[in-house]
């Protein structure tokens, strides 16, 4: 029986000492919640110099967090008879009062409706208010019991026996509230002080609106930048777009009109070039006419060579497309050009990505473009250099694949004047060129869907970039 | 319709036994089809027989009337009566050597006409040397 005993008496020592701990705590915060009723309130003059200095304060915080915090540390010195100042604010978009600053810094989850209890009150109130013990009673009704044990945990004593009731507003416009508890007497706080809280929340909301104002205001301007950027992207591209149309449109107006010219010019210079031919076959060879024959013949070889390189803006139709081997094709191309190459000492380096998918094309077309620009290569290279042929799958899947090609030299540039013309028919630097090789090749790679771009520096070289889709889109006859 | 007939012997004094080529062109322009007569008779001499014939219609008679070796036209131009001639040979005289001479050229063309088993396919303004050697293959082939 005396083990027991023995066993107990400390456990029971234990209890006892943790319920004196609880009883001389209770007596601390009843000491603590007594205290300010001693203090006396301070005089008028204390609290106008303190709003003005809240005010000064204001004016220069950023920081909405810091102005709470200034408000409810002058709430606070303004009103010793407060056992510590509730600020809530309104979420912007349901209204609901959420807590956001207490005078020792814990700031619980606690959130009520406008009208609930004594923020929500004062949330809705038009000025500030000052309530009793009764209607302090009343007001608590409302809250559950979860945010009751919350506002217990914050205020003591709870329920408090009067508090101060602020609204924050501006032009009509309600962004929180400031609940001032009283901590011991009633009579510490007065009706006198109504508009020294008035006072302190007015300006607790000017400078949160100030500050939001502020806020939306950096918003809209990042906005307005932001769409500035993408305004100006959209017009560089429709800039772009329309560049490109309109060369397309003056390289297919071209065409048609070209191709239909060779047409019809045709028969008369097959029938005066072959005249000339059967007059020639029946003159002495002595005859002085034959030196003027000959130039008739050669000037009129000239323009049939140069009708059929108009012939060439012919625009295929569709049933003449076909599965084409981009790498293949330049692969072949390069042989049709390597005597050429051999003569020009021009090495070749083929970089041609075997991830290249075939795409539909005119194959017969686009082996005359990589010609024409292969050609043009070895020309810039009259001392020699080296050709380099590479191919990638377009980056744009989107459309369903496509090739990207560059031909570039190490030759001689062409001179940034001559850049923007250099896909416009019969523009030549060449004295014996036609000027329709590299508008031909536009044209072409223009009616399959693509595009041709060219980057040159004088004595560096030149590089030609062509574009294919995998399928001329329609509209497009190839 | 006489024009038309077989010719057996070309030569000067006729009758020589030797046999001669009848080739007959259908052109639209006068110009170039009297041109390339007239240079083909040139090249070919007394192998040959060279006609112009003036409308397709025309060939087709003298096609079926049998003795044309070669038939030398354009199918191209806004009247589509070459085209028509070319299918309707090849159903009614599928031996029959047809070769074109075009101022249409276009890959379209050269590819109709491949399909439709022509033997040459020439683009004009080509040199009447080069039609000569051409018709001189086709002609002893």
């Amino acid at each position: 029986m005396a083990k027991p005993r023995r066993t107990t008496a400390p456990a029971l020592v234990q209890r006892r000492h943790h319920r004196l701990a609880q009883a001389l705590a209770r007596i601390a915060q009843l000491e603590r919640a007594a205290a300010p009723a001693d203090v006396p309130p301070p005089s008028v003059t204390r609290r106008l110099n303190a709003i003005l200095a809240v005010c000064a304060a204001l004016l220069v915080t950023q920081d909405i967090e810091m102005i709470l915090q200034i408000v409810v540390r002058e709430a606070d010195a303004l009103f010793p008879g407060s056992s510590g100042p509730l600020l809530f604010l309104a979420d912007e978009r349901d209204e609901r009062l959420w807590l956001r600053a207490t005078r020792d810094g814990v700031v619980p989850p606690l959130s009520m409706d406008p009208g609930q209890s004594l923020a929500g009150r004062a949330y809705v109130a038009p000025r500030a208010m000052l309530l009793g013990a009764e209607q302090i009673v009343d007001a608590l009704g409302t809250l559950t019991d979860e945010q009751s044990e919350q506002f217990a945990s914050i205020v003591a004593p709870w329920p408090p026996r009067a508090a101060f009731l602020a609204p924050l507003r501006v032009e009509g416009q309600r962004l929180g509230a400031l609940v001032l508890p009283g901590a011991a007497a009633e009579a510490h706080f007065a009706p006198h002080d109504l508009p020294f809280i008035q006072s302190l929340t007015d300006l607790a909301a000017v400078a949160i609106t100030a500050r939001r104002q502020l806020v939306r205001a950096a918003a809209l301007q990042h906005d307005l930048a932001q769409s500035r950027s993408l305004h100006e992207q959209a017009q560089a591209r429709l800039d772009a777009a329309q560049a490109q149309l309109l060369q397309s449109a003056k390289l297919a107006a071209v065409g048609e009109l070209a191709a239909s010219v060779a047409h019809e010019i045709n028969n008369p210079l097959y029938a005066a070039r072959n005249s000339l031919y059967l007059v020639e076959q029946d003159l002495p060879e002595s005859a002085p006419q034959r030196v003027f024959l000959g130039i008739a013949q050669s000037e009129l070889g000239r323009i049939a060579r140069i009708i059929t390189r108009m012939r060439d803006f012919y625009r295929p139709d569709r049933d003449e497309l076909e599965t084409t081997d981009v790498n293949d094709l330049l692969d072949e191309t390069v042989e049709l050009v390597r005597t050429h190459l051999r003569h020009g000492q021009v090495a070749v380096v083929r970089a041609l990505d075997p991830a290249v998918a075939p795409i539909t094309a005119h194959a017969d077309q686009l082996r005359q473009v990589f010609l024409n620009v292969m050609l043009n290569a070895c020309d810039a290279m009259p001392g020699g250099g080296v050709l380099t042929v590479t191919t990638h799958p377009a980056a744009d899947q989107s459309s369903g694949g496509g090739v990207l090609i560059a031909i570039a030299d190490t030759g001689t540039g062409i001179a940034s004047e001559h850049l923007p013309h250099l896909f416009e028919p019969f523009y030549t630097t060449k004295p014996q060129g036609t000027g329709l090789g590299l508008a031909i090749s536009a044209h072409i790679i223009t009616q399959h869907g693509g595009g041709i771009t060219v980057a040159s520096e004088l004595g560096v070289g030149t590089t030609f970039r062509i574009a294919l889709p995998a399928s001329a889109p329609r509209g497009h006859r190839a | 319709m006489a024009r038309w007939r077989v010719n057996p012997c070309h030569c000067r004094e006729g009758g020589c036994g030797a046999r001669v080529s009848h080739i007959i062109i259908i052109d639209n322009d006068p110009s170039a089809a009297l041109v390339t007569q007239r240079g083909l008779q040139h090249i070919l001499g007394s192998d040959a027989l060279v006609e112009r014939i003036p409308s397709a219609g025309a060939a087709w008679l003298a096609c079926a009337r049998g003795g044309i070796d070669l038939v030398i036209i354009d199918p191209g131009g806004a009247d589509r009566s070459g085209m028509a001639l070319i299918k309707a040979l090849r159903h009614e005289h599928p031996g029959l050597i047809v070769l074109v001479l075009t101022a249409y050229d276009t890959p379209r063309l050269r590819k109709q006409m491949h399909a439709l088993g022509v033997r040459g396919y020439l683009a004009k303004p080509v040199e009447l040397h080069e039609l000569g050697t051409l018709v001189q293959q086709v002609v002893a082939s």
